[in-house]
């Protein structure tokens, strides 16, 4: 594994604390830019910095190229999500979310383009935005997060449509079924709700930890990724994670993990899946565990997978999580390297 | 025949050149010719081409005479002796004439070669007289080179230049009419000129040399006066001295010190006056002395004389000694890393006050062979400290000032030349010796005024003063602080024993009224020991623990939750945080690897220090930590999510007040305690 060994350089304060600091970072969101050759990671002091992936992938690649290109300070508190229109970047963290042009940020210069702040029920503690989701038919973006609501919001005009409630805990993930349109929300509360856009109601709930095959009482019921594939979806959290047959609203496979998983996709004929533990799963659809890849953080909170089509030889999968690191894998089968913050 | 008759005839003509020899008077008498016959003046007379020709026609003459008497001869007959006689009549007379051709041909002959060799006489004379004309010719040139060439000697004297000498001299003799169009004159002038200012000065500097006399001899009359003094200025000082305790100003003491600090080694010297300046203008709290003995000291540098003599007396007793037995190889290697070693008799003794009455003592050494400073400290309290199990390494003097800046940790030699040395004697580093030596830590040369480039040794080290200046402030600050915060720990670990958390009641506002997790344990731990913690190896490998922290495990319970916590005590505390590393053992064992509210526990006391520092210097941080940890360790415990399946009611029922439980993507816990509004929310 990639862990250097400790330099005897003496430390003063400054150099403790920034140790510190990295030792403790956990990297919540990332996300691949328009043109595929960068990538942004948001951590949990706010920060965003964002890598250059062809420089890092490049036969001529330094140390240096897997440091930051920049970093600059996007929000008070940890950035939890980011999504990517063709020419922005949107983060979200405390309750806001921020707009930054990609070019803009390759060029260095960070200031944020606007920012939007949903109109919240509760006044004594700002709802943090777990989750962040594009709707490219309707230019909009969905938000959600600590207020238990899904607020949608016009990427044009910048006001918030609507506001779709139902869920009785906070919301941790999104998810879009391109077809219909309909929005997929797992939350704390244990149930996946199932959202008609132009309704704006509430189509389908499932409420995940009633089904036996797949509860983990021990772990909770929370749902803590989704992922949808037209009549598929899968999801898992503290409950197992399971392959759900949309129509019918039954589990069709259980994958076999123990330990929590925070994110899954659809990758191909596979799944993808990563959590507590250091490795990314990958899933064949009936079940079997394909192959565990081992990675350098203790949990992962997020996978990417850049298929942007401009930058085909940047094609890779990276996760992150509880550290400073985040890991590019070119490869499924193994680890390549590892950019750092 | 005609040989015979030219001999008798040459008498003749000898006797014939002799007269006309004598007299030459005679031969301008034309009519005394005939009285004798010159056979000389004939020769003038006659012509040599005929004369050839008559030679030529006799011979042919004679031939055909010959040739006639042959005829005759062998014809033979009687008038033949008649004809033959007549030819031979005739072939006489034909001889005859021969016979004065011959003698004219010599005569011509001999006057030409006479006319010849008169005429090489004339020649040669002449040819002499040019050679020694011309040599004549040569020596003159040479001479008038000579004289062109002369120097005389005022040419060598440096005269001062024409207008100066005009400006200067005096009318009568610069004489400026006479001077001015003969340059003869005008050189005579100055050198009179000259002359006349070189005798002027000659007076003037007798007049010096016998000023100069009378100035000495002042001199000496005051020197004498001035030496009778010194006994009474003693004296008067002796009986200020009562003076001087009853005002408390000891100069005589400080003068003592003085006296000695001027036999103390380079670096120490600096050292001293540094210090004492220092404390004179800025720290009243700081004492300076000097400790040792003087007359070692001295004896170290004895004059070059003496140690002749000390070599010779050692060559006396080298050879008494090879008689005894040789000392072993170790010994002797031993006797060396000794003199090696060595210190300088004296050492500097710095006392620094704090503000508790405690004293920080600081004895400074100088390896006289090394070229290097050492310190040894101890802290001693007002009042008798009782030191728990825990302290024992925070005010020992082998540790208390380790890393006093970031890396110093005085283990090792800071002079890169010593290697060299140590390698001649084995030794392998300083680390062996620093108990007894003390400790050289770079702050301390640098006090010294010793500064050692890291590229290339230098043989001799210079101090320097400056260098000295530019650190003390900031190092007697240092210094202080750190007397003081491991005092303070000191303190709180005698609590922290017992198993209480002192926390100030200044800071009580970081912190809930009520907390119900304790401290039950807390000790020291070895390095080693805490490598060897499965839960410690981030920051292992951050490089963060090293061999120069000191380590402490502490345990905080409630209930059957036991939670260990790895602590790393940094020298630089408490400007450097301590860090924590934590391993709760409740349902399972949690980590930082597999539960990340044990992450954002480190989190919150590990990275958000600076808040829990309390007023400056910071000194209640480990104890603000400590006691965070117990809370966060309530928070956790009371806000776990219930587990349906198991019968019973939890274990821990919530008591804190909180907005919140779960919050973001980790489902982080609230462990962010707001004062005074006394809930718990996420940061």
């Amino acid at each position: 594994m990639e862990r250097t060994m400790p330099q005897a350089v003496p430390l003063g304060q400054m150099e403790v604390f920034q140790a510190l600091q990295r030792l403790h970072m956990i990297i919540f969101s990332q996300n691949v830019s328009p043109c595929g050759k960068f990538l942004a990671a948001g951590n949990n002091y706010g920060q965003i910095a964002i890598f250059s992936l062809s420089a890092a992938l490049s036969s001529e690649a330094k140390e240096e190229s897997k440091k930051p290109m920049v970093t600059f300070q996007a929000h008070d508190g940890p950035v939890y999500s980011m999504v990517s229109t063709d020419r922005h970047l949107l983060s979200a963290g405390d309750g806001e979310v921020k707009a930054w042009l990609w070019a803009e940020i390759l060029k260095k210069g960070c200031k944020e383009l606007w920012r939007r702040q949903p109109p919240y029920r509760t006044s004594l503690e700002v709802p943090e935005i777990n989750a962040l989701l594009l709707v490219p038919k309707e230019n909009s973006l969905i938000l959600a997060g600590g207020d238990c609501q899904l607020h949608t919001m016009d990427l044009e005009t910048g006001t918030f449509t609507r506001a779709l409630w139902g869920h009785t805990d906070y919301i941790h993930c999104l998810a879009l079924r391109e077809r219909s349109p309909e929005v997929l929300s797992g939350g704390e509360d244990g149930a996946v709700r199932l959202w008609d856009l132009r309704t704006a109601k509430e189509v389908q709930t499932i409420e995940v930890y009633k089904h036996e095959e797949c509860s983990r009482p021990h772990n909770g019921r929370w749902i803590g990724c989704l992922a949808t594939d037209s009549d598929w979806m899968v999801c898992g959290g503290g409950p197992a994670l399971t392959l759900w047959h949309l129509r019918s609203s039954t589990p069709t496979t259980v994958f076999p993990m123990r330990a929590p998983q925070k994110h899954v996709t659809f990758y191909q004929d596979l799944i993808l899946s990563a959590g507590q533990g250091r490795c990314v799963n990958q899933w064949q659809l009936s079940g079997e565990l394909k192959a565990q890849v081992p990675g350098s953080s203790p949990g992962l909170l997020s996978l990417s997978l850049n298929q942007q089509p401009a930058a085909p030889e940047c094609k890779v999968l990276t996760a992150a999580g509880n550290s400073c690191r985040v890991d590019v894998f070119t490869n499924l089968g193994y680890r390549a390297f590892s950019l750092s913050f | 025949m005609s040989s015979e008759s030219s001999k008798k005839r040459k008498p003749k003509v000898i006797r014939s050149d002799g007269a006309p020899a004598e007299g030459k008077r005679n031969r301008s008498d034309t009519e005394q010719e005939g009285k004798y016959y010159s056979e000389e003046a004939e020769v003038d007379l006659r012509d040599p081409g005929r004369d050839y020709e008559l030679y030529k026609y006799t011979c042919q003459e004679l031939q055909r005479l010959m040739a006639e008497i042959q005829d005759l001869k062998s014809r033979g007959g009687k008038d033949v002796a008649v004809e033959i006689e007549d030819r031979k009549i005739q072939s006489c007379v034909h001889f005859m004439t021969l016979k004065k051709l011959n003698r004219l041909a010599h005569i011509r002959l001999k006057k030409g070669r006479d006319q010849t060799h008169e005429a090489k006489q004339k020649v040669d004379a002449y040819h002499l007289q040019l050679q020694n004309l011309l040599y004549e010719v040569m020596h003159l040139q040479k001479e008038i080179t000579k004289c062109l060439e002369f120097k005389s000697k005022h040419e060598e004297i440096d005269l001062v230049s024409l207008e100066e000498f005009y400006k200067e001299a005096p009318p009568d003799i610069s004489k400026v009419e006479v001077t001015m169009g003969d340059p003869h004159q005008q050189t005579l002038a100055r050198l009179d000129w000259e002359l006349e200012q070189r005798k002027r000065l000659a007076e003037k500097y007798r007049e010096c040399l016998s000023n100069k006399e009378k100035i000495l001899k002042e001199i000496e009359v005051k020197k004498e006066y001035l030496s009778s003094l010194q006994p009474r200025l003693n004296s008067i000082m002796q009986a200020s001295l009562p003076v001087q305790e009853y005002l408390f100003m000891p100069f005589d003491q400080a003068h003592k010190q003085y006296e000695t600090a001027r036999h103390l080694p380079p670096p120490l010297y600096v050292l001293f006056v540094q210090a004492t300046a220092y404390g004179q203008a800025c720290d009243k709290t700081l004492s300076v002395a000097i400790e040792g003995s003087v007359d070692e000291a001295k004896a170290l540098f004895k004059p070059p004389e003496d140690s002749q003599d000390d070599e010779s007396d050692s060559d006396a007793e080298e050879e008494q000694t090879t008689k005894r037995r040789r000392p072993t190889l170790g010994v002797q290697l031993d006797d060396k890393r000794k003199e090696m070693l060595k210190r300088h008799p004296l050492s500097v003794m710095l006392d620094l006050r704090c503000k508790d009455d405690s004293v920080l003592h600081l004895t400074f050494y100088y390896l006289m062979n090394l070229n290097i400073m050492t310190v040894k400290a101890k802290v001693t309290t007002a009042t008798e400290l009782v030191t728990p199990i825990s302290a024992g390494d925070l005010l020992s003097p082998d540790s208390v000032l380790s890393c006093l800046y970031p890396g110093d940790h005085g283990k090792k030699t800071p002079n890169p030349a010593n290697q060299y040395q140590f390698d001649k004697v084995g030794i392998l580093t300083l680390r062996d010796y620093v108990l007894d030596l003390g400790h050289p830590y770079l702050w301390v040369q640098k006090l010294g005024g010793l500064h050692f480039p890291k590229e290339q040794p230098q043989h001799t080290v210079i101090t320097d003063h400056s260098l000295s200046a530019s650190h003390m402030e900031t190092t007697m600050k240092l210094l202080k602080t750190r007397v003081q915060s491991r005092l303070a720990l000191h303190k709180q670990f005698a609590s922290l024993e017992h198993g209480i958390v002192p926390v100030t009641s200044d800071c009580q506002y970081l912190f809930p009224a009520k907390v119900v997790s304790r401290l039950v344990k807390w000790v020291t731990i070895a390095h080693e020991d805490y490598t060897e913690l499965h839960f410690t190896k981030d920051i292992m490998e951050a490089g963060l623990a090293g061999d120069t922290n000191l380590y402490y495990m502490a345990l905080v319970e409630r209930g059957t939750a036991k939670l260990q916590a790895a602590v790393v005590l940094n020298p630089g505390y408490s400007s450097i945080p301590p860090i924590f590393q934590l391993c709760l053992n409740w349902k399972g064992e949690k980590t930082n690897n597999n539960d990340d509210n044990i992450r954002a526990m480190e989190s919150e006391v590990n990275v958000c220090y600076k808040e829990l520092c309390g007023h400056w210097p910071g000194h209640q941080l480990l104890t603000n930590q400590l006691q965070r940890l117990c809370v966060l360790l309530d928070v956790y415990l009371e806000t776990e999510s219930h587990d349906d399946s198991v019968e019973g009611p939890k274990e821990f029922p919530q008591e804190k007040m909180c907005l919140r439980l779960l919050r973001g993507p980790s489902r982080m816990k609230p462990f962010k305690y707001n004062h005074p509004q006394g809930f718990f929310s996420h940061r």
